[in-house]
C-alpha cells in the first residue's frame, strides 16, 4: 500500500504541471493585461508600463509559466496584486470561517442524509418513501438563493433566532452567526444526498447475498445495517470524500449573504480585481486537495471492503 | 418523544439567541456598513470611496472639507492655516500644527506615538511617488512637483528607492514648516492634500511593519485600529491621545435649526467606538438596519419602494421609528461613450441622433426611481462651470428629430448602418439599462448589441481601444469640474481616463487654459464654455447625475451628506437616551 501511496503522490507532479499550464493560459494569455484594473480609474500609461515590468508581465511567456510552476511546487504564492496582503495569510484567515460553516454543516447533512436514506430504503415503495422522494425533488427544484433570502428574513429577522449576518470566531458567539447558514447548507444538501444514497443502497438491496441473508432468517434491519450499508459504502465514500476539498473553498453565496469572511468571497474578489496570484493559489490548492482526498478515498475503500487491495 | 424533540430544538434556539450580542447603551457606538471589503490600510492605495472612508478614521491630511458648509470648503486640519503661496503661484509654504502625535505603536521607541513633524509629510509624499509601491494615487502628483518625477524615474529599475535624496520641490524649512514647489500652476493642489492618498504616515511604522504595514495603521487620526484583520468587521476605538479638535460652530444657513450645531465647540471625536460591518448583499444590509444593527444606510435599490413613498417621502413605518431620510444628489455622471477612433462615430449627426432617440425620462423612472437628474453635459450640478439655465438640445427625447438626424447622417431608417456593440459590466442593472437604450434606438432603425464583461475585461477593452461604445459612471475625486472635463481631454486618451478617445482641439485649448487658473469667474467661464461645447458635440451620450438616498437612525446626530466623507465620522454623535428609548421599537 505504501508503494501505491507514493506512486499516487508522484502522480501529483504531472497533474500540477498540467494545472499550472491551464491556469497560466487562462489568466495570463486569455484574460489580458491586469494593470489598468490594479491601478484604478486614474492610471497613467507610464504607470501601467512600470507596473507590468514590476509584476514580471514583460518576461517571456515561458519564464512566466516557470514562475507559476515554481509557486505550485513550493506553495509560495507571494503577495496579492490587489490587496498587497500575503496570500498564505489571506488563505489561513479565510479558511477558518469557511470551515466553521462548511465542516459542521457537511458532517450533519451527510449523517442526516444517510439516516434518511436507510430509513426510506427500509420502507422502500411505501408512502413514506414516496413522500421523501417528492420532498427531495421539490427541495432541489427551489433555488439556493430563495432559501437564503427566506430563511434569513424569517428566522433571523422576523423571529430573531439568529444573527442576520456577520461572523465571530469566538465560542459560543460563533453559533449564533453560523447556525442559520449551516441549516441552509443542510437543507440544500439533503435532497441530492438522499437521492444518491438511497439509489446506492437500493442497488445493493436487490443483490443475491441479501436474498441469502433473508433466507437464513436475518432481520431486515440487521441486513440493512450490517450487510447492505457496508457494501454500499464504496460509492458513498467516493461521493463524500471528494467533496471535502470544496468545503475549504467555501460556499460563495452563503458567505456573501451572511458576511462570513471565507475563501469563497476572497476568490470572487480576486477574480473581479484580476488578482492572478490569488486565483492561481486557490486553483493550485484545490487541485492538490482533490488529489489528496482522492487518495484518501482509495485508502478508505480498503477499510470498507478488505477484499480491495491497493497495488 | 415528539414533545422532547421540540423542547430540545427550542432549547438550542434559546442557546443561539443568548449568544447574540445585546445593544450597548453604555458607550457611544456608531454602527456603519461598508458594501465592499477593505484591502488594507495604506493611504496611498485608497482609490475607492469605501477604502477612503476607512483611512479617514485613522489617518489625516493637511486639509479636510468642512463637514457642514456647502459648496465644499477646504479647511486646515493638520495644517495650522491655509498655505502661503508665492506670487507666481508655484511655491506653497505649509505650517503644521504643533503637539500632534501619532497613535501609540510598537513601531516607536517606547511604544508612545511621537510628535508629527514636517519630515513626515515629505516622506509621505515621496511614498506616493515611490515606483516600488505603485500607488494608485500617483496621478495626483504626476508631473506636478519639481524634481519628483525625476526622483521616481531614477528608481524605476532599482531594487529600492532612496528616501534620503533631496528633491527640489519638497523642502523642509523647520520641524513645523515645509514648502512644495510646483512645475506649473495646479489649482486643484490643495484638494489633493485633502485626499486620503496624501494622508500622513510615520516612517517608523512603515519600516517596522514592512510588508505588514497595511495591517497596522499608525496615523494621527481620531480613531485607533491597532491591527486590521481581513474579517468582515472593523472596530475602531477613540484615540486617547487625539489633539484638541472641536466641532465647528458655524455651517450653512439652516444647520442651526436642524440641530447640526448642537455639538458646536465640543471636543471630537464624539463617539467612543465605530463598528464597520462589511455586508455585500442588499437583503442583509436592509434587515440589519431594520433591526437597528446599523445606524446609517444607503437604501438598496430593491428596498427603495418599501422605504420611500412617491419617490420622496419616508414610509410611515420607518417614520414611526424616528428614522430619517436624506436625498443626496451626487457629483457624478453616467454616460455611453463612443470610441472616436471608430470612423463611424466621426459622424456628429449620428451621435446626436442616437442621443435624442433615448427616452431618459422613462429610464429615470425605471432605474433611478425618478430621482436622478438628466445630465445636461459632463459637469454635474454643484460644481463651478455648471450653468442651471443651460439645456442640452440633444438630450430631449424626440423620435422624429432623431429619425431626421439619422437620415442627414446618411443612414435613413438605419439603412447601411452596421450593428453597434456596447460594452458594459456584467451586472443586472447595467444590462437592463443598455437593453432599454437598445429598445429605444431600435425605433429609429439602429441595432445595438450588448456585450457583458467582468470589470477587468471592460477596463481592458477600453484601455486597449478594443471597444466601439461602452457605458460607465464617473464620480468626483474632488469638487472641481476639471476632474470631469479631463475625461474628454485628448492627451488623456486611452489608456488614460479619456476612454472615448475624443479629440477636439478647441476644447483642448480651453482645458489647457483653464487648468492653470485658480478658482474664480474666469475659470468658471471657461468651464462653462467647454461644458456647453461638448453638450452639442455629443462625444458621449449623457446619462444622469444620480441621487443617493440614505437612512439614518433617530439617535444619530450631526449627519449631513458629504460627497468626500472620509473625515466626517469624527463629527457624528449618538444620543444614547434616544437610542435606549427607540430601541424598544425594533
Amino acid at each position: 500500500m505504501i508503494k501505491y501511496i507514493i506512486r499516487r503522490l508522484l502522480y501529483m507532479i504531472p497533474v500540477l504541471l498540467g494545472v499550472s499550464l491551464i491556469i497560466f493560459v487562462l489568466f495570463n494569455v486569455v484574460s489580458g493585461d491586469p494593470t489598468a484594473v490594479l491601478l484604478g480609474k486614474n492610471a497613467t500609461a507610464k504607470q501601467m508600463i512600470d507596473l507590468r515590468e514590476q509584476l514580471g508581465l514583460n518576461k517571456s511567456l515561458f519564464a512566466q509559466y516557470l514562475d507559476v510552476v515554481k509557486s505550485a511546487f513550493t506553495f509560495d504564492f507571494g503577495y496579492s496584486w490587489a490587496t498587497k496582503q500575503e496570500i498564505s495569510k489571506m488563505i489561513l484567515q479565510g479558511a477558518l470561517p469557511s470551515l466553521c460553516l462548511s465542516a459542521p454543516a457537511f458532517i450533519i447533512s451527510t449523517i442526516l442524509s444517510l439516516l434518511i436514506s436507510i430509513f426510506v430504503a427500509y420502507y422502500r415503495g411505501k408512502g413514506i418513501d414516496l413522500f421523501v422522494r417528492v420532498f427531495c425533488i421539490a427541495g432541489m427544484s427551489i433555488s439556493a438563493l430563495a432559501y437564503i433570502l427566506f430563511f434569513q428574513w424569517f428566522f433571523a429577522y422576523k423571529l430573531g433566532w439568529f444573527e442576520i449576518s456577520g461572523f465571530e470566531a469566538s465560542f459560543p458567539e460563533l453559533i449564533s452567526y453560523i447556525a442559520l447558514p449551516a441549516i441552509i447548507w443542510i437543507v440544500l444538501s439533503i435532497g441530492p444526498d438522499v437521492r444518491f444514497f438511497r439509489t446506492v443502497i437500493l442497488d445493493e438491496i436487490y443483490q443475491d447475498y441479501v436474498r441469502t441473508a433473508r433466507s437464513k432468517g436475518l432481520s431486515e434491519i440487521k441486513i440493512l445495517l450490517q450487510h447492505v450499508l457496508r457494501n454500499a459504502l464504496i460509492p458513498i465514500i467516493t461521493y463524500v470524500v471528494i467533496q471535502i476539498p470544496s468545503l475549504i473553498l467555501g460556499a460563495l453565496l452563503l458567505e456573501n449573504f451572511f458576511s462570513i469572511p471565507g475563501l469563497g468571497g476572497m476568490t470572487l474578489n480576486a477574480l473581479n480585481a484580476s488578482d492572478f496570484p490569488v486565483m492561481k493559489a486557490m486553483a493550485i490548492l484545490s487541485s492538490v486537495g482533490y488529489i489528496i482526498f482522492g487518495l484518501i478515498s482509495d485508502i478508505l475503500y480498503t477499510v470498507a471492503d478488505p477484499r480491495i487491495k491497493l497495488k | 418523544m415528539i414533545k422532547s424533540i421540540v423542547s430540545f430544538l427550542f432549547g438550542i434556539f434559546f442557546l443561539f439567541s443568548s449568544c447574540s450580542k445585546d445593544r450597548s447603551f453604555d458607550e457611544r457606538e456608531l454602527h456603519l456598513i461598508s458594501p465592499e471589503k477593505i484591502a488594507g490600510f495604506d493611504p496611498i492605495h485608497a482609490s475607492d470611496n469605501y477604502s477612503a472612508n476607512e483611512m479617514g478614521k485613522v489617518y489625516e491630511g493637511l486639509f479636510e472639507f468642512h463637514p457642514l458648509k456647502r459648496p465644499y470648503e477646504l479647511v486646515p486640519n493638520l495644517a495650522e492655516s491655509l498655505p502661503l503661496v508665492s506670487d507666481d503661484g508655484l511655491t506653497y509654504s505649509f505650517k503644521i500644527r504643533a503637539g500632534v502625535h501619532f497613535h501609540d505603536s510598537p513601531a516607536f521607541k517606547d511604544g508612545k506615538g511621537r510628535e508629527l513633524k514636517s519630515d513626515d509629510f515629505l516622506y509621505s509624499l515621496k511614498r506616493l511617488a515611490d515606483p516600488k509601491l505603485q500607488a494608485k494615487g500617483w496621478w495626483l502628483l504626476d508631473d506636478k512637483i519639481v524634481g519628483l518625477n525625476e526622483w521616481r524615474n531614477k528608481y524605476v529599475a532599482a531594487e529600492s528607492s532612496n528616501y534620503g535624496d533631496e528633491i527640489e520641490g519638497l523642502r523642509k524649512i523647520d520641524d513645523y514648516t515645509f514648502s512644495i514647489k510646483l512645475k506649473k500652476p495646479y489649482p486643484q493642489f490643495l484638494y489633493a492634500l485633502a485626499m486620503p492618498y496624501t494622508f500622513v504616515v510615520a516612517k517608523e511604522a512603515v519600516e517596522h511593519f514592512a510588508k505588514e504595514f497595511l495591517n497596522h495603521p499608525v496615523g494621527t487620526g481620531p480613531f485607533v485600529l491597532p491591527v486590521f484583520e481581513q474579517t468582515n468587521r472593523i472596530v475602531y476605538t477613540k484615540n486617547p491621545t487625539f489633539r484638541e479638535k472641536f466641532y465647528p460652530s458655524e455651517g450653512e444657513e439652516g444647520d442651526d435649526k436642524s440641530g447640526l450645531l448642537a455639538d458646536a465647540g465640543k471636543k471630537i471625536p464624539l463617539v467612543d467606538k465605530i463598528i464597520v460591518d462589511i455586508i455585500v448583499e442588499s437583503q442583509p444590509k436592509w434587515l440589519s438596519f431594520q433591526k437597528a444593527k446599523a445606524d446609517l444606510l444607503e437604501i438598496p435599490k430593491d428596498n427603495f419602494d418599501t422605504a420611500v413613498i412617491a419617490g420622496k417621502d419616508l414610509s410611515p413605518e420607518l417614520r414611526s421609528k424616528g428614522i430619517r431620510l436624506f436625498a443626496n444628489p451626487q457629483l457624478d455622471v453616467t454616460f455611453f461613450a463612443f470610441n472616436h477612433d471608430d470612423p463611424l462615430f466621426k459622424n456628429k449627426k449620428l451621435r446626436q441622433a442616437m442621443s435624442i432617440a433615448w427616452n431618459r425620462d422613462e429610464a429615470n423612472k425605471l432605474f433611478y426611481n425618478k430621482a436622478a437628474i438628466e445630465a445636461q453635459s459632463v459637469i454635474p450640478p454643484g460644481l463651478g462651470g455648471y450653468r442651471k439655465e443651460f439645456k442640452n438640445p440633444y438630450i430631449k427625447f424626440d423620435i422624429d428629430q432623431a429619425k431626421k438626424l439619422l437620415a442627414e447622417a446618411g443612414y435613413p431608417q438605419g439603412k447601411g448602418l452596421p450593428e453597434i456593440k456596447i460594452e458594459t459590466r456584467n451586472e443586472t442593472v447595467a444590462r437592463q439599462l443598455i437593453e432599454h437604450f437598445a429598445k429605444n434606438l431600435d425605433r429609429i432603425g439602429i441595432k445595438i448589441k450588448v456585450s457583458m464583461n467582468t470589470w477587468p475585461e471592460l477596463i481592458n477593452k477600453v484601455t486597449k481601444r478594443q471597444h466601439q461604445m461602452y457605458t460607465m459612471a464617473w464620480g468626483a475625486d474632488y469638487p472641481d469640474a476639471e476632474n470631469f472635463l479631463g475625461l474628454l481631454y485628448c492627451p488623456y486618451s486611452s489608456p488614460g481616463s479619456n476612454g472615448a478617445n475624443y479629440c477636439n482641439p478647441d476644447f483642448d485649448n480651453l482645458f489647457k487654459m483653464a487648468t492653470v487658473l485658480q478658482d474664480g469667474l474666469e475659470r468658471n467661464t471657461l468651464y462653462e464654455k467647454m461644458n456647453e461645447m461638448v453638450a452639442v458635440d455629443v462625444p458621449w451620450i449623457f446619462g444622469f447625475n444620480r441621487t443617493k438616498f440614505y437612512l439614518s437612525q433617530a439617535w444619530v446626530r450631526n449627519y449631513k451628506f458629504m460627497e468626500f466623507n472620509h473625515s466626517q465620522f469624527q463629527y457624528l454623535n449618538v444620543d444614547l437616551e434616544v437610542k435606549k428609548e427607540l430601541s424598544k421599537k425594533f
